[in-house]
């Protein structure tokens, strides 16, 4: 497969400003500014590693992401809806994944003035991976996409939500996990 | 979710985070990251554009298969658009005045006070 860029032409020199976001730094100015206190990131010394234990082509692959079902009642979760706490969840969800489930984003902060996740592929690769299988890509899919809570504290992630999210994907039989945060 | 990545991987399940904030991701440290530099809520690619969405799948994959060492991040090639700009806005207080930052912070104490409430029912 070619991997393609936007048509610039080689060797175009990039704009001072044009380096990934940091989204750390103005997340903290931001909410200062508001008089809210510095949110602390989790920072680990170490980084476990395991390597794949056989080929993509004959791997089962799970899904794991942080969209939330679509719970009607609950206000505007469509695409470019504002800021919705009340679309939050807090406990590990699983949905089958030869279904097309209903997933939004409206309950985190993605970039609202740039993107509006109208298109449900941008934060919820299931379709490209199901296409990834039938070509032979990979071996198979899980039969649950599980969904990961966006809970500020650290702690009830660490204690409660991986842990859940490990057990699932074992029951699943997952030989590797693709992760996609929104 | 990179809290997730790490869990599964220290227990013995390989993964790979698909993302778009790269200082958060590295900063808590993951094995490996296909980073994509769009706004956020595209970790998968750009809207409408199955090519970039399967591209951008592909070199996940490809990065699961072949990090040859933990904290390994690829970039995708792929740009947003020619003109980076957007870059600029996101939590951008220059432009804001002191009325709609008292807005802003009105805004996000309703938010907090939802968010805590469904989090206790829950």
């Amino acid at each position: 497969m070619s991997i393609t860029t936007a048509p610039s032409a080689p060797g175009t020199v990039a704009a001072e400003h044009d380096l990934p976001i940091p989204y750390m730094q103005r997340t903290r100015d931001y909410y200062q500014a508001l008089g809210f206190p510095a949110y602390r990131w989790s920072h680990y010394v170490d980084v476990p590693f395991t390597p794949l234990a056989r080929p993509l082509s004959r791997a089962r692959v799970a899904l794991i992401t942080t969209a939330a079902p679509f719970q009607p009642g609950l206000g505007d979760q469509g695409p470019g809806a504002p800021y919705n706490a009340g679309a939050k969840f807090y406990k590990v969800y699983s949905m089958p994944s030869d279904s097309e489930p209903d997933l939004r984003i409206s309950h985190v902060g993605y970039d609202r003035k740039h993107t509006t996740a109208a298109d449900p592929n941008t934060y919820l690769p299931l379709a490209r991976l199901k296409e990834a299988v039938a070509a032979g890509r990979i071996g198979a899919l899980t039969e649950r996409v599980h969904g990961a809570p966006t809970n500020r504290s650290q702690r009830v992630t660490m204690e409660t939500d991986v842990v859940e999210l490990l057990h699932r994907c074992r029951e699943d039989g997952a030989d590797a996990v693709v992760l996609v945060p929104s | 979710m990179s809290l997730a990545a790490r869990h599964l991987e220290a227990n013995g399940l390989p993964t790979v985070i698909m993302g778009c904030a790269k200082d958060i991701v590295e900063h808590c440290g993951v094995p490996r990251f296909l980073f994509s530099d769009f706004p956020l809520g595209n970790s998968a690619g750009r809207p409408f554009d199955r090519e970039s969405q399967a591209q951008t799948l592909e070199l996940a994959l490809r990065v699961l298969e072949t990090a040859p060492a933990a904290r390994t991040t690829v970039q995708s090639p792929l740009r947003w658009s020619e003109d980076a700009s957007w870059k600029l806005d996101f939590n951008d207080l220059s432009k804001l005045t002191p009325e709609a930052l008292a807005e802003r912070r009105r805004e996000f104490e309703v938010v907090k006070s939802v968010a805590k409430s469904k989090r206790e029912s829950a």
